[in-house]
C-alpha cells in the first residue's frame, strides 16, 4: 500500500505507521461507537465498526489478517467483552482493547486477566486513541522474541528475509534488519500460499491459514488441550494431537495452525508469569507449556531493541507492582512507568492461565534449598568463585546501549516445580527457618532502587525462580549473561518462596568458565553474581516467603553484566548448605577494584522426597549488537545446565537445548555444548 | 448578517450548556472535531442518535420499573449503556444521574430507581431541548450560507 514505506528511511516509516492501521471498533452503544469511529478516524486509522460482538468475531475469523488491533465495549448483550476478549485472545494473536464507562478495579482487572492489552475509560479521549498503536508494536515485539525461543518452530520454516513490515522497521534498527523477517515466518509459513495484499501491515497478523476454517469452538479446544497435555507440548505433534483428538473433519493442518497459536498463546501468557514468579509449573515435564513458555518469556525480551518506545517493556516493573516487596526489580519498573500497565496485564493474565494449563506434579516437593553439594565448601557453604570480568566488554555495551537508547536486558527465569500448594508452605517455612544469607565483604551494599535507574538503562536480566531458591550454575560457556534474577513464588498457591536477585550482567567469559567448570559439573546451583560494579548488593532471602538476593554492580557509569546459569539441584541429601564466594575482578576503567562480595546462603533441605525440577528461563533485552552475545550465551548455559544435570533434567531442558542449537543454527555465535560440560 | 447573529446565539448557548454543566469536555472535542472540518455535521449525527438512543432507554426502564418484579439487572444494564452514551457525548448531568442511578439500582431500591429515572429522564429532556435548539440554529447558519 505505501511502498514508498518499505524502501524509505525508517524514520519515516515510524512517522506514518499509525496511519492505515486497522483497527475494529466493537460496541452496542451506537452513540459510543459513532463517536469511537470519529475519533479513530481523526487518528487516521482505518475503522472497521460493528455493534455486535459476534458479528465482530465472525469478522475477525474470516478476516483476521485484515485487522492490528480491536476495541471493544466491555458490556455487550450478545455476548460480553470478556467474551470476545478471550475468544480473540484464543483465535488469534490481536491487541485487544477493552472499552467500558465502568472503570471499577474489579472489572478492570478482568479485561487484565482476559488479556487485555490496554483498558480505556469511556469517554475515550481523542489523546489515548493516538496512542494505541503501541500495543499493536508491542505485541509485534513480544511475538518476535516468542518466535525467537521456537526454535524447532522456525528452522522448519523458510525464510522470508526479504518481507519488511512497517512495524519491524519501526521497531528495528538498521543493524536489526535481518531479526524481524526472521521472527515473523513463524507467521508467514501459513500464509504463504495466500496472495498478500500490498498493504505492507497486513502481513503482520499472525497466522491466517486460508484453508478451509474451522471453529474450534470450546468443546473442540477442550479436546485439543487434552490431547497436548496427555502428549507433552514438546512431543504434541500435529498428527498425534489430531489422532487423540479423534474428531471428524479435522485435518492436520487444522491441528497444527491451533497449535501454533495455542503455543503463542501461552507464551504470551507466561512471559510475564515467569516474572511474576507466579508459576506453578510442575517440573516433572507434566506442564510443558510452562516449561516451554517461561523460558520463552525470557527471551521474548530479546527483541527489544533500538527504539525507545518500543523498548520499554519491561518486565521487572511487573513484578515491582505485583510484588511490592521484592526489591531490586522496582528500579527497573521506575525506568520504564508506561509500559507497566501493559505488563502487569500480561502478568495477571498469566497468572489466571497458569491455572487452566498447568499441571503440577503432586508428590514432588520443591526443594527450597540449594544445593551446592558440588562445590568445594559445600560442608562449608562457602565457596568463593572468582571471576573476573572484562571490561572492555561491558564497556562496548554500555555505550553501545546508551547511545542507542536500548535495552539489554537477559531476564532468565528459574523456576522450580512447586507442588501442591501444602508442599510448597512446608518448602517456605523450611526456608525460611534455614536459609541465612549473609553479607559479607561487600565494599558497597546498596539497593537496586537506587541503582535502578542506571541498570535498567543497562541490561537487565531477571531470573525468576519459583519456590526455588536462586543458583546460579556458570556454565563453562562463561557466557557473560546480564540479568536480574528474581525469584518469586506463585501467588496462587498460597505458599510459595521466593528469590530474587539482580545481576548485573557482566560480560566476562573467562570468570564464567572457571567458575562454570566445577558447578556445572557438579551439577550444583550456585547464586553468582558477579559484579563487576563496585558495589555489590546481595540482599538477604526475605525472612518471608520469599528470598531474594539482589545483585548489583554498581556503579552509574559501569554496567551490570551478571552471567547467570540458574539450575536448581534436588539434592538426595537432605541437609545442603551453599555458600558462594564471589570476589569480583578488576576493572580497569573504572580502576575500582575488585569487588569481594560473598553470599552464603544456607539451606538445610529437610525434605526426603527430593524432586527437583529446574525451570530456566531468560529473557533477554538487549539491542541488536548486544543481543547476538547474550543470547547464544544464555542458551549455551542453559544447555550447560542440562548436561550437568542430564538425569535429572526435564523436558524443559530438552527444550533449552533445543533453543541452544536452534541458535546454532542461526549462525549466531554459539558456545559449544561441549566447553560448558 | 443573520448568519453571524445566529452564529452568536449559537455560540451562546453552548457555552451556557457547557457552563451549566449541562455537556462537559467531551462535547467539546466533539464540537472541535466537526470544526477541524474533516467531519461536517458529525454533532448533529451523535446527537440525533444520543436523542434517540436515550429516549428508547427511558422508555424501557420505565417499562421495566413498572414490573411487578423488577429485574433489576436489566435495568442495571440499560442504565450503564446510557452512562456510557451520555458519557460518550459528553451529556455530564446525564451522566452523574445515571451514576447515581445504578447505585440505586444495585441496591435494589425500587422506588429510588423510579425517582432516579425521573431525574434522568428530566436531565435529558432539558439536555435535549437545548441540543434541538442548538440543531435548529446550526441548519439555520448553513442554510444562510
Amino acid at each position: 500500500m505505501r511502498p514508498e514505506e518499505r524502501n524509505g528511511a525508517v524514520r519515516r516509516v515510524r512517522d506514518q505507521f499509525p496511519v492505515g492501521m486497522r483497527v475494529l471498533a466493537v460496541d452496542d452503544d451506537p452513540v459510543c461507537l459513532k463517536v469511537l469511529e470519529t475519533l479513530l478516524r481523526r487518528c487516521q486509522y482505518h475503522v472497521t465498526t460493528t455493534n455486535q460482538a459476534v458479528i465482530a468475531l465472525r469478522m475477525l475469523r474470516e478476516n483476521r489478517d485484515l485487522f492490528d488491533l480491536v476495541i471493544s465495549d466491555v458490556h455487550m448483550p450478545d455476548m460480553d467483552g470478556f467474551k470476545l476478549l478471550e475468544l480473540v485472545g484464543l483465535e488469534m494473536d490481536l491487541p485487544v482493547i477493552m472499552l467500558s464507562v465502568n472503570g471499577e478495579t474489579k472489572t478492570v482487572m478482568k479485561g487484565i486477566t482476559h488479556g487485555a492489552c490496554d483498558y480505556l475509560l469511556k469517554p475515550v479521549r481523542l489523546e489515548e486513541l493516538r496512542n494505541i498503536w503501541q500495543h499493536v508494536v508491542r505485541r509485534k515485539f513480544s511475538n518476535r522474541e516468542r518466535a525467537n525461543v521456537d526454535g524447532y518452530e522456525e528452522c522448519n520454516r523458510p525464510s522470508n528475509a526479504d518481507f519488511d513490515n512497517v512495524l519491524d522497521q519501526t521497531c528495528g534498527s538498521p543493524d536489526q534488519s535481518g531479526r524481524p523477517s526472521k521472527k515473523r515466518k513463524e507467521y508467514y509459513s501459513e500464509e504463504e500460499d495466500e496472495g498478500e495484499e500490498s498493504n505492507s501491515q497486513e502481513n503482520d497478523d499472525s497466522s491466517a491459514p486460508k484453508k478451509p476454517r474451522v471453529v474450534w469452538s470450546v468443546e473442540l479446544h477442550r479436546k485439543f488441550v487434552a490431547a497436548v497435555n496427555q502428549l507433552g507440548i514438546d512431543k504434541a505433534v500435529p498428527k498425534r494431537i489430531l489422532e487423540l483428538m479423534n474428531v471428524e473433519k479435522l485435518t492436520r493442518e487444522n491441528v497444527a495452525s491451533h497449535l501454533q497459536k495455542y503455543r503463542l498463546y501461552l507464551k504470551r501468557l507466561s512471559a510475564v508469569a515467569s516474572h511474576q514468579a507466579s508459576i506453578v509449573a510442575a517440573l516433572g515435564g507434566s506442564d510443558p507449556f510452562m516449561h516451554m513458555s517461561a523460558f520463552e518469556g525470557l527471551q521474548s525480551y530479546q527483541g527489544f531493541t533500538s527504539s525507545a518506545a518500543l523498548s520499554s517493556f519491561s518486565p521487572q516493573g511487573l513484578l515491582t507492582r505485583n510484588n511490592p516487596t521484592s526489591f531490586g526489580i522496582q528500579g527497573m519498573a521506575a525506568s520504564r512507568p508506561i509500559q507497566i500497565a501493559s505488563v502487569n496485564s500480561t502478568i495477571s493474565h498469566s497468572i489466571g492461565d497458569t491455572n487452566k494449563y498447568q499441571l503440577s506434579l503432586p508428590g514432588t516437593s520443591n526443594r527450597p534449598g540449594n544445593l551446592a553439594q558440588g562445590l568445594k565448601a559445600t560442608s562449608v557453604g562457602q565457596v568463593q568463585l572468582p571471576q573476573k570480568w572484562i571490561q572492555e566488554e561491558t564497556h562496548d555495551l554500555s555505550t553501545i546501549i546508551s547511545g542507542n537508547g536500548l535495552v539489554n536486558g537477559v531476564p532468565g527465569a528459574l523456576r522450580s516445580v512447586a507442588d501442591s500448594p501444602l508442599l510448597q508452605q512446608d518448602l517456605v517455612e523450611r526456608r525460611q527457618a534455614n536459609i541465612v544469607i549473609r553479607r559479607s565483604s561487600s565494599a558497597n551494599s546498596e539497593h537496586l532502587e537506587g541503582t535502578t535507574g542506571v541498570s535498567s538503562c543497562l541490561m537487565d536480566s531477571h531470573i525468576s525462580q519459583q519456590s526455588g531458591l536462586l543458583l546460579s550454575a556458570f556454565s563453562a560457556s562463561a557466557v557473560p549473561m546480564n540479568g536480574s534474577f528474581s525469584g518469586t513464588n506463585v501467588a496462587k498457591l498460597g505458599a510459595t518462596s521466593s528469590g530474587s536477585t539482580n545481576i548485573c550482567p557482566s560480560h566476562d567469559l573467562r570468570v564464567a568458565r572457571d567458575n562454570d567448570v566445577g558447578d556445572s559439573s557438579f551439577g550444583s546451583v550456585i547464586l553468582l553474581p558477579p559484579d563487576t560494579a563496585q558495589n555489590q548488593k546481595y540482599l538477604n532471602f526475605g525472612g518471608g516467603s520469599s528470598a531474594r538476593h539482589n545483585m548489583d554492580g554498581g556503579n552509574a557509569d559501569t554496567l551490570l553484566d551478571a552471567k547467570l546459569a540458574w539450575s536448581s539441584l534436588p539434592t538426595s541429601q537432605p541437609p545442603s548448605t551453599i555458600g558462594s564466594h564471589h570476589p569480583l575482578s578488576q576493572r580497569p576503567n573504572n580502576g575500582s577494584l575488585g569487588v569481594k562480595m560473598i553470599e552464603q546462603t544456607r539451606a538445610s533441605i529437610a525434605a526426603p522426597q527430593t524432586k527437583f525440577d529446574m525451570f530456566i528461563s531468560g529473557d533477554i533485552l538487549t539491542p541488536k549488537n548486544a543481543r547476538d552475545l547474550s543470547f547464544p550465551r544464555l542458551n549455551s548455559e542453559l544447555s550447560s545446565s542440562s548436561c550437568s544435570f542430564d538425569g535429572l533434567l526435564n523436558s524443559i531442558i530438552k527444550m533449552e537445548k533445543d533453543d541452544a542449537s536452534f541458535s546454532d543454527d542461526l549462525g549466531c555465535d554459539f558456545y559449544s555444548l561441549g566447553a560448558c560440560i | 448578517m443573520a448568519a453571524a447573529a445566529l452564529r452568536e446565539q449559537l455560540n451562546a448557548l453552548l457555552t451556557s450548556m457547557f457552563a451549566s454543566g449541562l455537556v462537559d469536555e467531551q462535547f467539546q472535542q466533539l464540537q472541535m472535531l466537526q470544526d477541524d472540518g474533516s467531519t461536517p455535521g458529525f454533532v448533529a449525527e451523535v446527537v440525533t442518535l444520543f436523542c434517540d438512543d436515550a429516549d428508547r432507554i427511558i422508555s424501557e426502564l420505565a417499562a421495566l420499573l413498572e414490573q411487578p418484579v423488577v429485574d433489576f439487572d436489566k435495568v442495571d444494564a440499560y442504565v450503564h449503556q446510557l452512562k456510557g452514551s451520555s458519557a460518550s457525548i459528553g451529556a455530564q448531568k446525564v451522566k452523574f444521574t445515571c451514576m447515581q442511578f445504578r447505585q440505586l439500582c444495585q441496591d435494589k431500591n425500587r422506588d429510588g430507581c423510579i425517582m432516579a429515572l425521573a431525574v434522568v429522564r428530566n436531565e435529558f429532556y432539558d439536555l435535549r431541548n437545548k441540543f434541538q435548539t442548538m440543531l435548529q440554529l446550526e441548519q439555520q447558519i448553513q442554510a444562510q450560507q
